[in-house]
This record gives C-alpha cells, sequence and structure tokens, in this order.
C-alpha cells in the first residue's frame, strides 16, 4: 500500500492489522467463554441474563441434573468418538486414495471420473436425506454405527481437496524409484504418499471431524436407541422437556461435548498454522 | 500409519457390532418411548413397587426431545414398523396429542379397553375431567386410547401486593372479580388493565399470556372439515392483542424469553400470568427472583375470566401390545398411571409432590378424586390451597377445539399478530399472510 | 518404449481399483437416496408410514408445479440467495483481506498462527447453538445487545431486532459470515501456499508492493481454489437449514425462511407432503447445479 515500506513493514499497517485480527479473537472467543460460564450458573440466573461474565456456583448442581436425565456423558463421548472417528478415517483415507487414483495414474476415464466428481460435489448431500433415511430402514440400518461411517468413505469435496494437495506436493518421480526398488502400487500408497499428504489430511481431518461430530439431524433420526446417542444428541434431549429446561445442564452439556473437539482441533492445529499448500493447476 | 488407520477402522467396527446386540437374558421387554423422562420415571418407580414385575420385563426407554421436531418422526417411523422394536408404551404432548390419539398416527393406538381396562367404571371413579377424556378418545370407533396424569386447567396467577396496592385488596374472589370470572370475555380485564395502568403495571407480560387463554376457549379448532377455520374467538385475539399494546398494556415480551421471565420478580412490575399450576411450580416459583428483589409468597391464584387448559401429557399403549403377554402389565402400568386414585397411585403422588420422595413440587392431576384427597397448600402463595382454584379450572376446559396441526399453525398465527401489533402489516395483510402460510405448508384448504 | 508403453497399461488398471471405493460408496449411500428421492417427487407418497404410493401418471409434474406456484417456496428461494450473498460477500473479502495479511513476507504479523486457529473456532460449536445463542443476545424487550444500546444511549428505548425482517436478515448472514470466513480464510491461505514461489521473488525483484503482488499474481493464481470456496460455499449456503430455523424459525413473517426449512416443514410440520419435499429438494437441486456450471464456466481456467 505504501511505497516506502520495507522488510518490516510498515507500523501504521500493520497496527491496523492487529486491531483488527484482535477485534475478531474476542468475536471468537466470546460464545465460548459464555458457554463455559453459563455452565456454572443455574437456570433461573440464565432465564433472567442469559450473558454473562461473571461466573456463579451452581456447577455441581448443573451436573447433578445430569443424574435424573438419560445423559450420559461417557458412554455419549464413546458413541460420537466412534462415529465421527470411524467417518474422518474413512473420508480421509478413502479421499486420498481417489486423490492418488487421479494423480497417479494415467487411465482413460480418468478425466471423465474427474469431472463426475466436480458434478457430484454440487449435490447437496441434506436434501436427499428422506431417501437416505428410508433406504437404511429398509435394508436394518437404523441403530447402527455404519450406517453414519460407511457413508464418509465418498466425499467429493475432500477428494478435490486431496487432489489440489497432491498436484502441488506429490513428486511422481518419488513413485517411480519406489517402483524400481520394487514396491508395490498399494504399497507405494500407504508408505510414500500418505506421509507427504499428512498436512492435508489433518486440514481436512479437522473438518471432517467436527462436522461429523455435530451432526445432529441424521443420527438423530438413524439412532433411536438411547444406549446409542451421540453427545450433541444427548444435549439436544436435555432441552426435551417442554415447561422445564434446565438451561445450566444444557451449557454444561454443550460444554462437554465441545471439548473433545478443542481437543483434537489443538492437535491437529499446527497444520493449520503452518498451512498446507494447494496446488492451483486445474488439470 | 497404516497400522493406525487399520487398528481405528477396526476397532469402530467392533464397537459398533457391539453396541448393537441387545440384552438377550430371556427377559421380556417393554418399550417406552417419550420425550421427557417424566413418564419413564414413573415406570421406574412401578417397577421399584412391583419387584415380581421387574423380575420377568425389562424397560427399555427410548427418549427423543421435542426440541427441532424430532420426536414425531422417531415415533413415528417405530410405530408404523412394528416389530419387537416397537414402542409398547409412548407419550404426546398437548401439542400433537391430536394426531396420535385422533388422527393419522391413531391406527397404532391401542384401546384402553382392549387392554382389559373397564373404561367407563374406571374413569368415573376417578372422576378424570372430561377434557382429557375427549382429547383421548379416537373419533373413528369411540373408544378412549389415551388418558393424562396431570390435569393442566389453567389460572390466573397474579401478585398480592400489586392488587393491594391498586385495590386494597388481594383476595382471590376479589381479584376474580375484578378480570371478569367465567365472563367468557375481556371486558372487565381491560377494565383492570386500565387501572393497573394507571398505578405503573402492565396486567401481563406479553400477548403470549393471553393467546393460551384465547386459544382454548374458542369453540372450534383451526382446522374444520379439513379447511381452515379462523374462529371469531382467534381472530379478535389480533385485536385483543392490538389492544393490549396500544395502550401500554403489557411490556410485550414474547414468552420463554429473558423479558418474560424477568417479569415474574418482584420488581418485574407485571401483575399476571395465566396458566396451569405447573407454570407456578417449573416457571414462576424458579424465576421469582432472590433476596430484595423475590416475590416468593407474594402470589395467588384465582378464577380465570376464560377457562382454558395448557399443555399435558397423554400416555398411549401401541396396538401391537394386545394379544400379547406383555398386555397385562402394560395395562396394569397405563392404569396406574392414568386411572387408579388409592394412596399407592401415581397421581397421589404427583399432586403432593411424593413421588421421589417427600418436598417435590405439587401439580393439579387429572383424577378430581386424588385431587379432593390430596393438600394443595403452597407457601409460594402465601398459604393458598391452590387445588380450590385448579380443581374447577379443569372443568372449564375444552378438548374439543385441538386439531393435528395446531403446534405448527399456531406458530403462523403469533407471528401473524405480531406483525399486526407491531405495525409491519395491515390487519387485513396479517391475516392473509396467515393464510397463506397455512396454504404452502400444510395439506389443508385454504378458502 | 514397448515396455514403457506396456508398464503405463498395467498401471492404469490401479486408477480404476483405487478409486473403486469411492465409486461403490458414492453408488450405495448417495446416488441411490438421491434417485429416490427424485422418483418420489413424481408420486402420490403423503402421509405418515405410507408405504402404498404410485406414481402419478395422469399428471407426472404435479408436485414441482405445486412447488414453483407455492408463494411460500418463491419467498424462501429469494431469501437464500438474500442470505447466502450476503454473508458470502463479506465472507471472501475478510477471508481475502486475511489471507493477504497472513501470507504477505514484506509485514509479517507476529502470532498469525494464533490467529489462524482462534478464526476458525465459530465453526466448532453447532449451528443450532450459535443460532439461538444469537436470539437471546438479540432479546427484546430486554436482552445483552439492547441492554447495551440503552445503557449506552444509543437508544431510548429497546430495539425488536428478530421482529424486522432486515435485521434479522443481517443477524443471520452475520452469524453465517462468522463461522465460516475463518473455514474459507484457510483453504484460501492453502490455495496461496501452493503458488510457485518464484512468481513471488520475481515481484519483489520488479518492485511490486503488497497490493499489486496480491491483485496480479494471488488472486489470477488463486483462481481454482476460489471456485472451490464458491461452489462449497454455495452449496452451503443454498442448503441452510439450522440458522434459519433456530434463530426465529423463519421468522417475522418468512423473512428468513430458507428453502431448506420450507423443505423441512412440507415433510414433516404436520402435513407430511414428502412428495411436495421431494419435488422441491429437486428443484433446489437443480437450481445449486446450474448455478454451480455458471460459476464453473466464469472461472474456468482460459488458458488450457
Amino acid at each position: 500500500m505504501n511505497k516506502l515500506e520495507n522488510r518490516n513493514g510498515n507500523p501504521v499497517y500493520k497496527t491496523i492489522i492487529y486491531i483488527v485480527c484482535i477485534f475478531l479473537t474476542v468475536l471468537s472467543l466470546f460464545p465460548f467463554i459464555v458457554m463455559v460460564i453459563n455452565s456454572t450458573r443455574n437456570t433461573p440466573q440464565i432465564q433472567q441474563h442469559a450473558v454473562s461474565l461473571i461466573p456463579s456456583n451452581h456447577l455441581a448442581q448443573n451436573w447433578a441434573v445430569f443424574n435424573g436425565k438419560t445423559f450420559d456423558p461417557i458412554r455419549g463421548f464413546f458413541n460420537s468418538l466412534i462415529i465421527s472417528s470411524g467417518s474422518t478415517v474413512c473420508t480421509i483415507y478413502f479421499s486420498t486414495l481417489t486423490a492418488y487414483a487421479l494423480v497417479a495414474y494415467n487411465w482413460k476415464l480418468r478425466n471423465p471420473f474427474f469431472t463426475f466428481i466436480l458434478c457430484v460435489m454440487m449435490i447437496p448431500a441434506q436434501i436427499t436425506s428422506i431417501g437416505f433415511y428410508q433406504f437404511m430402514y429398509k435394508i436394518h440400518m437404523t441403530n447402527n454405527f455404519l450406517a453414519l461411517i460407511l457413508p464418509a468413505i465418498a466425499a467429493p469435496q475432500c477428494v478435490f481437496f486431496m487432489r489440489q494437495f497432491m498436484l502441488a506436493s506429490l513428486p511422481l518421480e518419488l513413485l517411480d524409484s519406489a517402483r524400481i526398488d520394487g514396491s508395490r502400487e498399494f504399497n507405494t500408497f500407504n508408505r510414500i504418499s500418505l506421509p507427504i499428504m499428512k498436512p492435508a489430511m489433518a486440514t481436512q481431518g479437522i473438518f471432517s471431524f467436527v462436522f461429523s461430530w455435530n451432526q445432529l439431524f441424521l443420527p438423530s433420526i438413524l439412532l433411536t436407541n438411547n444406549k446409542l446417542y451421540t453427545l450433541p444428541l444427548m444435549v439436544s434431549q436435555l432441552k426435551g422437556d417442554i415447561y422445564k429446561v434446565e438451561y445450566g445442564a444444557v451449557y454444561l452439556g454443550l460444554t462437554l461435548s465441545v471439548l473433545p473437539l478443542f481437543v483434537i482441533y489443538f492437535a491437529l492445529s499446527k497444520y493449520i498454522i503452518a498451512g498446507v499448500a494447494l496446488g492451483g493447476v486445474k488439470g | 500409519m497404516k497400522k493406525v488407520l487399520a487398528l481405528a477402522l477396526a476397532l469402530c467396527m467392533v464397537f459398533s457390532f457391539c453396541a448393537m446386540s441387545a440384552s438377550a437374558d430371556g427377559k421380556a421387554t417393554i418399550n417406552v418411548m417419550s420425550f421427557t423422562d417424566e413418564v419413564p420415571g414413573m415406570i421406574a418407580k412401578y417397577m421399584e413397587a412391583h419387584p415380581d414385575v421387574a423380575e420377568k420385563y425389562d424397560v427399555k426407554t427410548t427418549i427423543v426431545a421435542t426440541t427441532d421436531g424430532l420426536y414425531q418422526p422417531a415415533l413415528d417411523q417405530a410405530l408404523s414398523a412394528g416389530g419387537a422394536e416397537a414402542p409398547d408404551i409412548y407419550c404426546a404432548e398437548a401439542a400433537f396429542v391430536l394426531k396420535y390419539a385422533q388422527g393419522d398416527a391413531a391406527e397404532y393406538a391401542a384401546a384402553y379397553e382392549d387392554l382389559g381396562i373397564d373404561v367407563a367404571a374406571a374413569t368415573e371413579a376417578a372422576d378424570i375431567a372430561q377434557y382429557t377424556i375427549d382429547i383421548g378418545t379416537r373419533p373413528s370407533d369411540g373408544k378412549l386410547v389415551g388418558l393424562g396424569y396431570q390435569a393442566t386447567g389453567g389460572a390466573f396467577i397474579y401478585r398480592r401486593s400489586i392488587a393491594q396496592d391498586v385495590w386494597g385488596n388481594d383476595d382471590p374472589e376479589f381479584v376474580a372479580e375484578k378480570i371478569g370470572a367465567g365472563s367468557g370475555n375481556w371486558d372487565k380485564f381491560f377494565e383492570a388493565a386500565a387501572e393497573l395502568k394507571e398505578k405503573g403495571y402492565a396486567i401481563v407480560s406479553g400477548d403470549g399470556d393471553m393467546w393460551h387463554a384465547v386459544e382454548n376457549s374458542s369453540p372450534t379448532g383451526w382446522i374444520v372439515d379439513g379447511a381452515l377455520n379462523i374462529d371469531p374467538a382467534r381472530e379478535a385475539f389480533l385485536d385483543l392483542s392490538k389492544q393490549l399494546m396500544d395502550n401500554g398494556y403489557h411490556h410485550d415480551t414474547q414468552d420463554w424469553t429473558e423479558g418474560w421471565f424477568a417479569d415474574m420478580q418482584k420488581n418485574g412490575g407485571v401483575f399476571g400470568f395465566y396458566g396451569p399450576a405447573w407454570l407456578i411450580n417449573y416457571t414462576i416459583a424458579p424465576n421469582c427472583g432472590s433476596d430484595d428483589n423475590s416475590s416468593y409468597g407474594d402470589w395467588a391464584v384465582c378464577t380465570p375470566n376464560i377457562g382454558f387448559f395448557w399443555g399435558g401429557t397423554w400416555v398411549l399403549a401401541s396396538k401391537y401390545v394386545v394379544g400379547s403377554e406383555k398386555a397385562d402389565v402394560v395395562a396394569d402400568i397405563i392404569k396406574w398411571i392414568t386411572l387408579d386414585c388409592d394412596e399407592t397411585s401415581l397421581q397421589y403422588y404427583w399432586a403432593n409432590g411424593t413421588l421421589n420422595g417427600e418436598g417435590g413440587t405439587k401439580d393439579t392431576v387429572a383424577s378430581g378424586t386424588v385431587m379432593a384427597m390430596s393438600n394443595g397448600e403452597m407457601e409460594f402463595l402465601g398459604g393458598q390451597n391452590m387445588f380450590d382454584v385448579f380443581v374447577p379450572a379443569n372443568q372449564y376446559a375444552n378438548g374439543k377445539n385441538l386439531t393435528q396441526y395446531d403446534e405448527t399453525i399456531n406458530t403462523y398465527w403469533r407471528d401473524a399478530v405480531r406483525q399486526y401489533t407491531s405495525g409491519a402489516l395491515s390487519r387485513d395483510d396479517a391475516l392473509n399472510a396467515f393464510k397463506q402460510n397455512v396454504a404452502d405448508n400444510l395439506d389443508v384448504e385454504v378458502n | 518404449m514397448t515396455l514403457q508403453k506396456n508398464k503405463t497399461f498395467s498401471y492404469a488398471k490401479y486408477g480404476y481399483l483405487f478409486s473403486l471405493p469411492f465409486i461403490i460408496a458414492y453408488l450405495v449411500f448417495h446416488l441411490y437416496p438421491i434417485i429416490y428421492t427424485a422418483i418420489l417427487g413424481f408420486t402420490d407418497c403423503k402421509g405418515l408410514g405410507n408405504t402404498n404410493w404410485h406414481i402419478l401418471k395422469d399428471d407426472l409434474w404435479k408436485n414441482f408445479r405445486t412447488i414453483l406456484n407455492n408463494a411460500t417456496f418463491k419467498t424462501s428461494l429469494k431469501n437464500t440467495f438474500v442470505l447466502w450473498i450476503m454473508n458470502f460477500i463479506p465472507q471472501i473479502v475478510l477471508a481475502l483481506l486475511l489471507t493477504a495479511w497472513f501470507t504477505s513476507k514484506r509485514n509479517v504479523i507476529k502470532g498469525q498462527g494464533f490467529f489462524k486457529v482462534v478464526f476458525y473456532m465459530p465453526n466448532i460449536i453447532t449451528a443450532a447453538s450459535v443460532a439461538i445463542l444469537f436470539n437471546v443476545l438479540f432479546g427484546y424487550p430486554k436482552g445483552p445487545v439492547n441492554d447495551i444500546l440503552v445503557s449506552l444511549g444509543l437508544r431510548s428505548d429497546a430495539y425488536y431486532f428478530t421482529n424486522n425482517a432486515t435485521a434479522s436478515r443481517w443477524i443471520i448472514a452475520f452469524i453465517q459470515f462468522w463461522m465460516w470466513y475463518g473455514y474459507t480464510m484457510i483453504i484460501l491461505i492453502s490455495g496461496v501456499l501452493g503458488i510457485n514461489p518464484e512468481i513471488y521473488e520475481a515481484a519483489e525483484i520488479d518492485g511490486a508492493n503488497d497490493w499489486q503482488t496480491f491483485w496480479q499474481i494471488t488472486i489470477p493464481n488463486l483462481r481454482t481454489i476460489l471456485t472451490y470456496t464458491l461452489i462449497t460455499s454455495m452449496i452451503g449456503g443454498l442448503n441452510m437449514y439450522d440458522m434459519s430455523k433456530m434463530f426465529n424459525n423463519g421468522n417475522p413473517n418468512n423473512s428468513t425462511l430458507t428453502t431448506s426449512v420450507f423443505i423441512y416443514n412440507q415433510a414433516f410440520a404436520g402435513s407430511y407432503m414428502y412428495n411436495r419435499a421431494a419435488a422441491a429438494s429437486m428443484i433446489m437441486f437443480v437450481i445449486i447445479a446450474f448455478f454451480s456450471v455458471i460459476v464453473f464456466y466464469l472461472m474456468r481456467d482460459r488458458k488450457s
């Protein structure tokens, strides 16, 4: 912006950037703060003043509400973990594999297949949920986690992302030299490509895990056995009583259901900080 | 990396298959489906009291919250599928009970008499409020398929100190007279509102407080012969709400929002709320404020100008139970919850707040017989026995103006009314917007 | 040479083989439900647990016509586009700005790793919880925002945000914007990192400033990723459900009703008109596909 700026940058310009960034940080953290503080407040306090920055002392009381309800955070956590990690692993692994097929090999239907993926990327998954549910019901896959895990194998958006990353980061010569060493194709993929793909896999892994963890509509119609409920489903149950909603417990539940996401997110966040390079070539 | 992935996948598979396998210890299972833990909690108490039954039957509870509209699709699917997973006992809330007792899903319900319950004698002995029977009766064969345990007839719940300040009298009979108790109209209510306004008080918090009274006192419901029907009493709500708004007789809050809850405190400046007993226990009491700002003990209930009811849960059994080995047990559980009226019946515990030990919240129940045996005195109401007002209130309630679309249609109606009172739409435009919504979103004719 | 050719040929089968899991899963779990939904749109399937439905032989397109003539559907369609544009434009602008800031070699921002991590965080909470939180924030006549406005003297009385069409739309657009700009930024930064650094070095030698570098190098080279962002955002935005449903149930006066909520209402809010819901879903699919193709066409790499 300024012809005079040097490598250290323009202090005014940088100050503006910091102010904007700090403002956005406050905005981003705000709901989490509200959530955590509200889990220490009781229902009337929340009903009277939904947003407060002063914690109260009703945490134990809110926790006690869970005992009376079918809220079992441990079980819910494991159910959610199985579904989310299962579907994330499926999405990441098979999307990378599909992207590999698109990048590493020269096959006749390669371009038509890529066009196909671009097309189906546009089909929104939500609108077909009626059909999906009826189908799962017919083949007796309701109350089965696989109904929520296996569809994740086909994730067109993730394939696209992986392909772009692979184009930029996977040197094909490496594959050739592996072949000369006698490595078999599937092994080459697992041993050589996957490690290179780590940053992209981590980034997509976060997106996919968060999406799967927070899913509510499909699990709620597919899982009717409360032993199989996911954590967010259990939280939505807490609001179920029409006349008497225990808001303190709801917020505590929300906080609990976000905690695991935080752990995963921060564990993988170094890849977000470093960033992943995506190839811009369309091919 | 590969090993980790493989392990993770394998673990997923194992876990999901383990999770599927049901308990197979030879006991029969009673499936219960509900939207809160209230009825499942009752059934657990029943099992505690009947170890012989608990020995033979497992109870499998499925609770799906009504929030986000999830309960009904789940219940519908389970009912239409049948089989071993089908619910044996299920619950329906006032907002959608019609669908299960009289509407699209009524065919899945078992008639109480087919379970071996002597309906006529039992309802007579328990003195069950007529409106709960009306709602639970299936029109196709005239048989009773569902009953509630609560009675949710409404009263006017007001602040004693404000009545004292304005009229120098806080007696329930005096206040009832002031708001035109039993008159069936709103004339005296608005006179009282004007007097309260002079002293700086609002008679109600928002128009939602009035709506429940209007809704359930109208002679006809939203649908008549498959077509939308705007009962004159309900249409008048547009004008009543506008009148409240234009004169500043309320605080223009929306029910279940911060402003509404805050109006229950001592400094809230609101005279009263229309509601059933549960509104006192579940909503007003926890929100009455604390310390200097507490309205605890400052409340009383009186007969409302218009009879109505609000909410309630109905208990149904599915048709799959009839003739099965479970029929007797299911019948006995349902009878214990909805019809029994001795001192070990659910309703007796419920009315006296003793289901989970002494000191629980007291509530009005469907059986008049139980209410007569119970004590409705509450410190929160300055020692008033609330049953004196609520028992007759249940008789005023009318169960014949409900339709299975009420929940949806009410949402459209309340928004249209808000548009009109806030001045965003004219009266005609608001009515048209409402009709348009019903026509476009529901399978209902609009003329 | 022949050997080489044979080799390529023999490797080609792996292309098919490795794509197979994706294709099978897609056909079974995605395509079948889509076709099923499409077929429902041509039937009389409505009502609860209805297994006895038929194709509408005498008037095949009846449901589609009903939906296209449905005033509420048209309103919801308009809202959906308006809400998406209202959130997408600020979102992409801010995301591009942050991308430019965080990838600038000249003005290195300290703590940018922290900012990147934090900006994505709103996306971690479920949309439904966020919608409810914001509904409470903008409560009337009492709510944190109104309390602040009144106590600062900016307004003499509380403002009924959720009863005003424009205000409600801006709030929803803001929430969407706020939830997704971090995600968009992460994707865009990835795109920039993929641009050959030599191009930047050449530009620097030529004395280009940040502004010029951004417009003349970053944006043109980011085209594929921008297309990706635009299309995924459009798919997400045009399918917005939770926000509209949970913030104010599409009110006031249907001004925040999206097509997804409309479809849900057709299917579940009382009348179980699965056929009409399916027809509306298919109409939405055609609309989204149409716009995606246009975006692809406009953003295509003209060199190749």
